[in-house]
């Protein structure tokens, strides 16, 4: 199923590349614009998609995949989105160190101290690491 | 200059101690991403991209590459002990490895694969020495329709090659190209699907594409799967020596799987893996007892294991020499080159003949620190592997985080990185590879460039496009081969009343 729904997103985003490039001026052999390979990308990205669904939908054969904890999984994409939203915000190093907390937190750490004390320890030899030997600026 | 000239020059350049120093550490890195199962060589190359920002281009390609041979190297180790493979390209070593463990022979294994990866790798180095300089050479001459015919006879094999379905793959690279062309046109300068929003005219960075599909996907596949806790076996230095009759029967393995491997390496796609896969059946047809294949044979761990590190040296040849990367690996260790602003191409051994041969001499450099490492260090690896995942992922998580901030200090990048890291996840997980999605988008600007000059330079003659002599050649290579693979697919299709490989 999810294989199908991937293949179903590949070809909605085929779709829109297409009647996006179409906006573009194809030009003629002796002279492509801007728009001539994308569109025939977009024809091949919309056809092998077509085929594919075509292919699992008459397929009976399921492969099995290892099971994913999807709780987790969306509270590890929250915990990411939030970094990005909170990073100019708060700063490089609250932000890491929120996120160090909150990762360990999830990743199934039972106490609180192992994980303050990591988190604070990373998040400062990070910092030191990239602002100050790397020479990288950060908010 | 002759070779040799060349040479020291190189050497001169490896051995200073910040050069050399990036060698070490790149091949202990990479030993380490090869003996820890569910981290491999793209993700890990991705992820530490940005602790390269600091150093001198050649030090930072020099660490990339060790990591990139390196990773060859560990990855035998649990393939043997734990018969779990530690990256993609070991997985063959299981199959003969794993019971010469349970034999108690896996110190003897573990010895003839890190001896035939070290003979190997030095016969892959040699043939790139050899090989790298005539072919950049050549592509002097290359022009326009040259490079198209290139690009997609590389993208036509690349899906043959990988290991999912063809149309899985095919759709990759599609895509990849698809985001290739996102930003301002180099030829025209129009801006392309950017919905209106600025920070799209510069196009998506390969190494943030890179660093989301192969490193956050990673690491939330790996944190979002419970962990196993495999029981780890002990290992003596003493059981690491080979008995006289498996001397004899490896050493051959080894240099026929080190010309096999460079010759598979050439190719585009995942060549370490399908060079072990191509060695080892190499192996079962010249042995005199190919039953004994499966049950612990040392030609099925020496022939593969060499021929993984012997083909990882041909795929540079035609990253440093044409700039084109055939596999994912090489198209990581391209954004390497490209975040310290230099091409390779055609002229880079002539233009920096320092990089080039300072490169080249620390691979040789590296393949003998790896055989000095490896061995004595297998047990302290082998502990390694008890490193808690729910301490780790979520340090290189922040790590590749703050690394793809600073490729353009930009937090629009960031939530790119976040974005594509879903992407890398849903991608594993429903079976579509993510290397020919990167190889697309690094080709498809090159493709583009080739067919839209080509064809003016033609006046849009298809004709002559293809009749060049040497685009010709190349897209003749380039069609027999998808002849082949599509009779292939519907005679196959066609037995299994199946009419598409899902």
């Amino acid at each position: 199923m999810a294989e199908k729904i991937m293949t179903l997103a590949f070809l909605a985003v085929s779709a829109i590349y297409l009647f996006e490039s179409y906006q573009l001026t194809f030009g003629t052999l002796s002279a492509p614009k801007s728009g001539f390979l994308p569109i025939l990308t977009g024809i091949a990205a919309a056809m092998l998609s077509l085929v594919l669904i075509i292919g699992q939908v008459s397929c009976k054969k399921l492969e099995k995949r290892g099971k994913a904890d999807w709780t987790k999984f969306v509270f590890l994409i929250l915990g990411l989105l939030f970094y990005v939203v909170l990073f100019n915000m708060l700063g490089y190093f609250a932000t890491t160190f929120i996120l160090l907390l909150y990762l360990f937190k999830v990743a199934d750490s039972e106490n609180w101290l192992a994980p303050l004390i990591l988190a604070a320890g990373s998040s400062t030899a990070l910092y030191l690491l990239f602002q100050k030997f790397l020479g990288v600026v950060l908010p | 200059m002759d070779v040799w000239s060349l040479l020291l020059q190189g050497f001169y350049i490896s051995i200073s101690p910040g050069n050399l120093s990036a060698c070490i550490i790149g091949v202990l890195i990479g030993t380490l991403v090869g003996v820890l199962p569910g981290i491999d060589t793209v993700s890990t190359i991705a992820m530490l991209l940005p602790f390269s920002y600091g150093m001198d281009s050649t030090t930072a390609l020099i660490l990339f590459a060790g990591i990139y041979y390196g990773s060859k190297y560990g990855g035998s180790t649990t393939s043997i002990l734990l018969n779990v493979p530690g990256e993609a390209a070991s997985t063959v070593t299981c199959l003969d490895g794993y019971p010469m463990g349970q034999k108690g022979r896996g110190g003897a294994a573990l010895a003839v694969a890190a001896i035939g990866s070290f003979i190997a790798g030095t016969i892959g180095v040699i043939g790139l020495t050899l090989f790298a300089p005539p072919l950049a050479q050549a592509a002097l001459a290359f022009g326009p329709p040259e490079y198209f015919a290139l690009a997609l006879v590389g993208l036509i094999v690349l899906t043959k090659l990988t290991g999912t379905s063809i149309l899985k793959s095919g759709l990759m690279a599609a895509i990849g190209v698809m985001l290739g062309t996102v930003g301002l046109d180099s030829l025209s300068g129009i801006s392309r699907f950017t919905f209106g929003i600025g920070e799209l005219d510069r196009g998506f960075d390969l190494s943030i594409l890179a660093m989301g599909v192969f490193g956050i996907g990673e690491i939330l596949t790996v944190m979002t799967q419970p962990e196993d806790h495999p029981e780890i076996p002990r290992l003596k230095i003493r059981d690491l020596y080979p008995n006289r009759e498996e001397w004899r029967r490896s050493v051959p393995a080894m240099f026929r799987g080190g010309i096999a491997g460079f010759l598979v390496g050439l190719l585009p796609g995942p060549a370490a893996t399908i060079s072990s896969f191509v060695s080892y059946a190499l192996e079962k047809r010249c042995s005199k007892n190919p039953a004994e294949f499966g049950h612990g044979a040392i030609e099925g761990v020496a022939g593969p294991e060499a021929a993984n590190n012997s083909a990882i040296a041909a795929t540079m040849i035609p990253l440093l020499s044409l700039g084109l990367p055939f596999c994912g690996a090489t198209a990581i260790l391209l954004s390497g080159f490209m975040i310290h602003g230099i091409t390779p191409g055609p002229a880079l051994i002539t233009q920096q003949p320092e990089l080039f041969w300072g490169l080249i001499v620390s691979m040789y450099i590296g393949n003998v620190l790896l055989l000095i490492i490896n061995l004595p260090l297998i047990g302290v690896f082998v502990q390694l592997l008890r490193t808690p995942l729910n301490i780790l992922m979520p340090l290189v998580a922040v790590v590749t985080l703050t690394g793809a901030y600073a490729v353009n200090n930009s937090v629009f990048d960031l939530l790119w990185v976040v974005l594509f890291g879903i992407l890398g996840f849903f991608l594993h997980r429903t079976g579509f590879e993510p290397a020919p999605l990167i190889i697309g988008m690094v080709i498809g600007p090159e493709l583009e460039r080739g067919l839209v000059q080509g064809l003016i330079i033609c006046n849009g003659s298809i004709w002559s496009l293809v009749t060049r002599p040497i685009a010709g050649t190349i897209l003749s290579f380039g069609a027999v081969v998808l002849v082949y693979s599509a009779g292939k697919w519907l005679y196959k299709a066609g037995n299994a009343r199946e009419k598409i490989k899902c």
